[in-house]
């Protein structure tokens, strides 16, 4: 961790000093435990208040879309996937952006640690062999990094920058047992009812603060459509009808776009995992036209394509 | 994605039909009548107007 | 008034017998994520495991979505055009284990909805059906810093009646009349002897002395409002802020409201919404201008509301309790107690 916030400290510096950018995108200490919130540095004086750590969940692609001027940024391997999606889509400038790309071993949310622990946590230190040590009010506790990683970095196949200009550690290994789509298979194997439960339930507790749509990258729409008042797609109360409609219709807008770094989940207060919706399309895409996000600028995003071969088993 | 949520796979169909093909029309339609019935009437993602306080 | 003592051993068929006369509200569970206020459904109590609750209690007399009336312009209908108020029921309701600062906040929230000039009915009659029968935090959580917002641990200004846990038992210290009305129907009638008084003295020491969070407020007020506008730290502040406004929805003094129709056929009804500063929604006019059309200017309306114009436009006290939500709950951990800090400075 310590070579990963030397070097990227080194990097912005120099960025800064040369005027090769205006601004560097990283991550700052928070001012609790197991957050690290985005921030901007504009110069190279302020580089020693970037930092990196487990819990920088937040999707730095999300603060390139309304950005002027040459900018650098950190970018783990989803973060990265999602600013190859901007440039694909034209929001972002390749010649605009120098991309540091992170190697990750993937992210540790706050609420996931408290929920094991039990008790406030005071402090959390990460060992080198993966230990991770969480003190509280006279207790200690020590897991595994692996049993508190998100959910979607447990499935994560792309932990190594697929675009950068700089790489600040070495790229990092792959696992080569990952099921990605255990959590999908799971819902998809119960019957139809109970998944409607399941979704239900899910969304239960929502309160529409839409932070996961405010964290997503791929949601760069001027106007949202629930934000629309004329037409109004959705009321904008709290009907479980007008919430549900808000969440599939947000997954479907993120379809072949998506690339499960998750931001949503970490970002929402209420801890709802909306990855639920999200993962079965990145499924479909993949089943069915062979499909990932992120992974080349030179191809639209599936859903914006069709070929003559595409499959047509739904239709009749 | 509708029918992973839970919504009924009947209610969602697609198909190819050209201007031409009128009865390939009639026979679509008819059967979707017939398995929308069959799920029966609706209850999932309709909204309440006279939901209470 | 009078100081009672109620075992724990009663507390459950005292909550019970209550019920006759009242709704019972309280802290719940819901799942492993949230908790929040709640009618508790029969032989349901309160959890007082829970200090700070997700969502605060603001929505019990402040719902997210509540239904101001319905209507219909169907011609046919005698009804036509005409605005009906839903049945709604103000019978009272006691609010079992809110706590001191969240109670204060209610008192906050009445100067908007409850002024000389006017009164918001929906509010008001929901406020006056309220009994409040407070919990004080005997351990606070790290991002408590009610302390400094002038309120506490113990603070009784916003209850009727405030219960202490005291291991086997409770001390319920009763404010109001109100409260007494409550601890009758509930049927406690056991009084505190001296050295148990003793014991919520000493206990509300202590527990002030834990709160470890402060927060320095005095030179805000003396400062200009411009200079405070102008100040360049907003920027920096602002920029990792996402404008989701779960801030202001898990507020318990967060008050603004949306007013939306909503239509089926020819049956509409208007809806009062939860709305937040945060939101560019939030002030954009109908010609599509939006004068607070920036991330940096709603972060700094949100703040400069709560801890400046409050104070210098009505002279009524800082909008923040210092329950610490916000601090727990914004995804990018925007921390109102720097924010005091650099504003402060
Ligand atoms: S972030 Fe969570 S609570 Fe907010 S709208 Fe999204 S799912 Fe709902
Ligand atoms: S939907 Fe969620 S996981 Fe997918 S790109 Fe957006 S924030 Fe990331
Ligand atoms: S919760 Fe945080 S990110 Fe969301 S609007 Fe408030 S300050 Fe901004
Ligand atoms: S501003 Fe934050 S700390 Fe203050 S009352 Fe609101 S949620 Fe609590």
């Amino acid at each position: 961790m310590h070579t990963y916030i030397d070097k990227i400290r080194e990097i912005a510096s120099r960025l800064l000093k040369e005027e090769a950018v205006e601004m560097v995108i990283g991550y700052q200490e928070g001012t609790l435990p197991m957050i690290s919130p985005p921030m901007s540095v504009r110069s190279a004086e302020d580089v020693e208040k970037l930092t990196w750590s487990s819990h920088c969940c937040i999707n730095l692609a999300n603060y390139l879309t309304d950005i002027k001027g040459k900018v650098a940024v950190f970018a783990k391997g989803c973060d990265c996937r999602s600013i190859v999606n901007h440039i694909a889509e034209g929001k972002v400038k390749r010649e605009d952006v120098v991309i540091i790309g992170v190697p990750c071993n993937g992210m540790m949310e706050r609420r996931t640690i408290s929920n094991i622990f039990g008790d406030e946590i005071e402090e959390v230190v990460e060992e080198a062999d993966g230990t991770v040590i969480v003190r509280g009010k006279g207790r200690e506790e020590k897991y595994q990094k692996s049993d508190l990683l998100r959910q979607c970095c447990r499935v994560c196949v792309h932990k190594n920058p697929v675009l950068y200009d700089e790489l600040v550690a070495d790229p990092v290994a792959i696992p080569e047992d990952i099921q990605r789509y255990k959590e999908v298979e799971k819902i998809e194997a119960r019957e139809i009812d109970k998944r409607w439960k399941f979704f239900e339930n899910l969304i239960s507790t929502c309160i529409r603060c839409y932070a996961c749509r405010d964290a997503c990258p791929t949601c760069y729409c001027p106007t949202c459509f629930v934000d629309e008042a004329q037409p109004q797609w959705v009321g904008k109360g709290d009907d479980e009808p007008d919430v549900m409609t808000f969440h599939i219709l947000r997954a479907f807008h993120t379809a072949g776009r998506c690339t499960d770094c998750g931001a949503c989940v970490s970002a929402c207060p209420m801890g709802i995992n909306m990855r639920a919706f999200t993962k079965k399309l990145e499924k479909d895409c993949l089943d069915l036209w062979d499909w990932e996000a992120g992974l080349t600028s030179d191809m639209r995003p599936a859903l914006e394509t069709f070929t003559p071969s595409d499959p047509e088993d739904n239709f009749k | 994605m509708l029918t992973h949520i839970g919504i009924e796979p009947e209610r969602l169909q697609f198909s190819w039909i050209s201007s031409a093909e009128s009865t390939k029309f009639i026979d679509v339609v008819t059967e979707v009548v017939e398995a929308v019935r069959k799920v029966g009437p609706n209850t999932r993602l309709v909204k309440n107007m006279v939901r209470e306080p | 008034m009078r100081i009672l003592q109620i075992d724990k051993k009663d507390w459950s068929a005292g909550l019970e017998k209550s019920r006759k006369d009242y709704t019972l509200i309280g802290p719940v569970k819901e799942g492993n994520n949230v908790s929040k206020f709640k009618e508790l459904a029969a032989g349901e109590e309160p959890d007082f495991s829970i200090t700070t609750t997700t969502m605060s209690p603001k929505s019990v007399v402040f719902p997210q979505s509540e239904v101001m009336f319905t209507f219909t312009t169907d011609s046919a209908s005698a009804d036509c055009n005409i605005m009906k108020v839903p049945e709604k029921s103000y019978s009272p309701r006691a609010v079992i284990g809110i706590r001191p600062f969240d109670a204060v906040a209610m008192k906050i929230v009445k100067m908007n909805f409850d002024t000389p000039d006017y009164q918001d009915p929906y509010w008001c009659d929901a406020y006056a059906a309220c009994t409040f029968i407070g919990l004080a935090i005997t351990d606070p959580e790290a991002c408590d810093f009610s302390t400094s917002t002038g309120t506490g641990p113990f603070d009784t200004s916003g209850l009727d009646v405030l219960l202490v846990d005291a291991g086997d038992y409770y001390l319920a210290e009763v404010v109001t009349d109100k409260g007494d009305s409550w601890i009758q129907s509930a049927s406690f009638d056991q009084e505190a002897d001296a050295e148990s008084v003793e014991i919520l003295h000493s206990m509300r020491k202590e527990a002030k002395k834990k709160i470890e969070s402060t927060v320095e407020f005095a030179n805000i007020d003396k400062k200009e409002t411009l200079d405070l506008y102008n100040e360049k730290y907003w920027d920096s502040i602002s920029f990792p802020c996402l404008n989701c406004g779960t801030c202001t929805y898990v507020c318990p003094t967060c008050w603004c409201f949306d007013i939306q129709d909503e239509m089926a056929h020819k049956n509409g009804r208007r809806m009062k919404n939860w709305d937040s500063c945060m939101f560019p929604n939030f002030t954009i006019h109908t010609t599509g201008h939006n004068p607070r059309n920036t991330k940096l200017m709603r972060v700094r309306q949100r703040f400069m509301h709560k801890l400046k114009y409050h104070q210098s436009k009505y002279n009524m006290g800082i909008m923040c309790v210092g329950c610490g939500r916000c601090v727990t709950s914004c995804p990018v951990n925007i921390d109102i107690r720097e924010v005091c800090k650099q504003m402060n400075s």
